[in-house]
C-alpha cells in the first residue's frame, strides 16, 4: 500500500537537493513550457540530452526515475500506436498488405495465447506486451499461409510518426522533470515553495496560506490513513472478507466495506484535529510566524537564468525555423 | 486569585440528553485540580467548553477575568493549553519539530525564540532526538509527549491534561508528572483529567463528575478517602488508604502508622 505515493522524496546529495524549492518550481514550469514548444527533432534530441545530463550532474537515482515512468509506459505506447494506425496525414512512409486467412489467424492466436500464459512469469512485462502487439501485426503483414478471406492495408504516414514521437517525448520529459522535483524536494519544502510561488494570487483573494495548510495536513495524514486502511482490511479479512479474489460484485462489496469505515474514521479524525488546531490558537486567515524559511542562494539565480535561457532559446528556434 | 470561574454551566449535544448540568467551579491561580469521573461523565466536554470549542447552553465561563464570548475566545485560548486524549488526532506538523512549532507560529512568536523553545521543550519531554521524525514513525506514547511539548512550549497560564498520561509507560508517566509538578511550582495552573488515583495525589483538589454533575469538590485527601464517592464514579481506593480506613474503623489510632500509610499511598 505504501508504494502508492509515487515520486516520493528520497534523501540524497547533489546540488538539486540544496536548491530553493521556489527555484525548482519556477524552473520546472519554464522547462515544461519549453518541452511543449519544441517542434523539431534536433532540438528535441538536444533537450533530452540536456535532461539526461541534468540527471547525472544532479546525481539523481536513475532507477527511481524509471520506476516513476513505468506506470506511464502503457499510455505512451498506446498513444504512439494509435497515432501510427489512425493518423493519415502527411506523406506515406510505409505500407503493408495484411493477409487475413484462417491459418494466419491460427498463428496469431497461438502467439497471443503463448503470451497470455507466460506473461505472469516474464520480467519486463511491458516490453513483451509491446513485442506481442507488434508481432501480431507483423504476422498478418508477412505470413501468407493459405487463401485469405479478406485483406487490409496498414499505411504509416509521416505525421503519424512525428506527432507520436513528440507526444511521447513531451510526456517523458514532463514526467521526468516533475519526478526530479519530487525526488529532491521534501514535501514540506515543496509545499512552502508552492505557497510562496502562488502568493501573488492573493491579489485575486485566493487564500494561498490556507491551501498550503490543507496540503501540509493531507501530507501528514496520508501514511496514517494508509495504516488505517490496512487495519480495516485486516479486521474485515478476519470477518471473512477476501480482498484478493472475487467477482466484480464481490469486489464492489469489498471496496464498500473498506470505504465506509474509512470515511467515518476520517471525519472523526478531522473533527478532533480541527479542535486541537483551534485550541492551539490557530485562526484561519490570521497572520502567523514561520519556523521554516526559504533561503535564496546564488545557485538559485543561476538555475533560474539557465532555465529561462532554455525557454528563450526554444522560442527563438521555433520562430526562426 | 481566581483564574477560572464557571457558573451554572449546562451543555448538551442533543436536546434531551444533558451532558453537563449546572456546573459551578472555581479555580485559583497556581492551583492543581484533578477531575475524576467515569467514562462519558463529561470531562472532555468540560475542557472543550472552557476554550470555546463548544458553546455552553446555559451559564458563564470566566478565564482570567475575561468572560468567554465570541469576542474574547481567541484571547482566552492564548491563556489555556489543552493536551487532548488521542495523540494521533492532534499531531498537526509533518515532523515533531513542525508540530511543536505549530502553536508558536499561531501565537506569532519570533522565529529565534521559536527555535529555542522547540529545543527546550523537546528536551523536557525527552524527545530531543526525534525532532526530525514523522508521526507515523513514533509510538503512541512518543506522540503524546510531542503533544505535551507542543502545549508546554506555548507557555500558557493554564494547562489542561485530558488523560494525557494514559498512553505512557510508568517511567514516562512519572517524568511527565514531575514535569507537571515543576510547572505548577512555577505558577502554572494545572487541570488534570485522569482515571488514575495515584496521579490525583499530586493535586490540591479533586472534582468528581458523575453523569454531568459535580458530586464532590474537596481537598485531595478528603476525596481519596471517601469510599462512597469513589464507588459512585467507578473508582477504586488506593490500597494503603483502604488499610487506613480499616484501621480507623477498628479504632486503631496510631499516628505513626497513619502517616506511614499516607506516605505510602503517595509514593507507592
Ligand atoms: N461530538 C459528540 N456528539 C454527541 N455526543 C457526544 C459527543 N462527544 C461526546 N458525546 C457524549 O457526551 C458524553 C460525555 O462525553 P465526554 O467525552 O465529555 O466524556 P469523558 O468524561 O471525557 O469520557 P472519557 O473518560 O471516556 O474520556 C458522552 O455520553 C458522549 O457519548
Ligand atoms: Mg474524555
Amino acid at each position: 500500500m505504501k508504494n502508492i505515493v509515487i515520486g516520493r522524496f528520497v534523501p540524497g546529495k547533489g546540488f538539486l537537493y540544496r536548491m530553493d524549492p521556489r527555484t525548482k518550481i519556477i524552473a520546472l514550469v519554464f522547462l515544461m513550457a519549453s518541452a511543449f514548444i519544441i517542434r523539431d527533432f534536433t532540438t528535441m534530441f538536444v533537450a533530452v540530452g540536456l535532461l539526461v545530463a541534468l540527471l547525472f550532474v544532479g546525481r539523481i537515482n536513475i532507477i527511481r526515475v524509471f520506476s516513476g515512468l513505468r506506470p506511464l509506459m502503457y499510455l505512451l505506447a498506446f498513444t504512439f500506436i494509435f497515432q501510427l494506425l489512425f493518423n493519415t496525414q502527411g506523406d506515406l512512409v510505409a505500407s503493408w498488405e495484411l493477409h487475413y486467412s484462417p491459418l494466419n489467424i491460427l498463428a496469431v492466436t497461438m502467439l497471443v495465447v503463448t503470451w497470455f500464459f507466460v506473461r505472469r512469469r516474464l520480467p519486463f512485462k511491458f516490453f513483451f506486451f509491446i513485442a506481442t502487439f507488434v508481432g501480431v501485426i507483423a504476422l498478418f503483414a508477412t505470413l501468407r499461409l493459405g487463401p485469405a478471406f479478406a485483406t487490409g492495408t496498414l499505411n504509416i504516414h509521416q505525421n503519424a510518426i512525428e506527432t507520436g514521437f513528440f507526444i511521447v517525448m513531451r510526456l517523458l520529459v514532463i514526467v521526468t522533470l516533475s519526478t526530479i522535483l519530487t525526488l529532491t524536494t521534501k514535501p514540506t519544502d515543496l509545499n512552502l515553495g508552492l505557497e510562496s510561488v502562488m502568493s501573488p494570487l492573493k491579489v485575486f483573494r485566493i487564500r494561498t496560506e490556507e491551501m498550503a495548510m490543507i496540503i501540509s495536513i493531507s501530507l501528514r495524514y496520508i501514511p496514517t490513513l494508509l495504516d488505517e486502511a490496512n487495519k480495516i482490511m485486516l479486521a474485515q479479512a478476519s470477518r471473512g472478507v477476501d480482498f484478493s479474489e472475487g467477482k466484480f460484485k464481490d469486489k464492489i462489496m469489498q471496496i464498500v466495506s473498506l470505504l465506509v469505515p474509512m470515511f467515518i474514521i476520517s471525519f472523526k479524525r478531522s473533527d478532533e484535529l480541527a479542535n486541537a488546531m483551534e485550541a492551539r490558537s490557530f485562526v484561519p486567515g490570521q497572520p502567523r510566524t514561520r519556523l521554516h524559511q526559504l533561503t535564496w542562494g546564488f545557485a538559485d539565480t543561476v538555475a533560474l537564468v539557465v532555465s529561462l535561457l532554455v525557454l528563450t532559446a526554444v522560442i527563438t528556434s521555433r520562430v526562426v525555423m | 486569585m481566581r483564574i477560572i470561574d464557571i457558573e451554572n454551566l449546562s451543555f448538551h449535544y442533543r436536546a434531551g440528553t444533558p451532558v453537563l448540568e449546572d456546573i459551578t467551579l472555581h479555580v485559583d491561580k497556581g492551583e492543581w485540580i484533578t477531575i475524576l469521573g467515569h467514562n462519558g461523565s463529561g470531562k472532555s466536554t468540560l475542557s472543550k467548553l472552557l476554550v470555546g470549542l463548544l458553546r455552553a447552553k446555559k451559564g458563564t465561563i470566566k478565564v482570567g477575568g475575561l468572560e468567554l464570548s465570541e469576542n474574547t475566545v481567541y484571547d482566552i485560548r492564548k491563556k489555556i493549553g489543552i493536551v487532548f486524549q488521542n495523540p494521533d488526532n492532534q499531531f498537526v506538523g509533518v515532523t515533531v519539530r513542525d508540530d511543536i512549532a505549530f502553536g508558536l507560529e499561531n501565537l506569532q512568536i519570533p522565529r529565534d525564540t521559536m527555535i529555542e523553545r522547540i529545543e527546550q521543550y523537546a528536551r523536557k519531554v525527552d524527545m530531543a532526538d526525534y525532532l526530525n521524525k514523522e508521526p507515523h514513525n513514533l509510538s503512541g506514547g512518543q506522540k503524546q509527549r510531542v503533544a505535551i511539548a507542543g502545549i508546554l512550549a506555548m507557555e500558557t497560564d493554564i494547562i489542561i491534561f485530558d488523560e494525557a498520561t494514559s498512553m505512557l509507560d510508568p517511567k514516562g508517566r512519572n517524568t511527565i508528572l514531575s514535569m507537571m509538578k515543576q510547572l505548577n511550582d512555577e505558577g502554572v495552573t494545572v487541570i488534570n483529567i485522569t482515571h488514575d488515583m495515584k496521579e490525583s495525589l499530586y493535586g490540591d483538589r479533586i472534582v468528581v463528575l458523575k453523569n454531568g454533575k459535580i458530586i464532590k469538590d474537596d481537598k485531595t485527601d478528603a476525596v481519596l478517602k471517601d469510599q462512597e464517592i469513589l464507588e459512585k464514579s467507578n473508582l477504586e481506593m488506593l490500597l494503603p488508604l483502604r488499610v487506613l480506613r480499616l484501621l480507623e474503623s477498628e479504632n486503631v489510632k496510631d499516628e505513626k502508622v497513619r502517616s506511614y500509610l499516607w506516605q505510602l499511598s503517595l509514593t507507592g
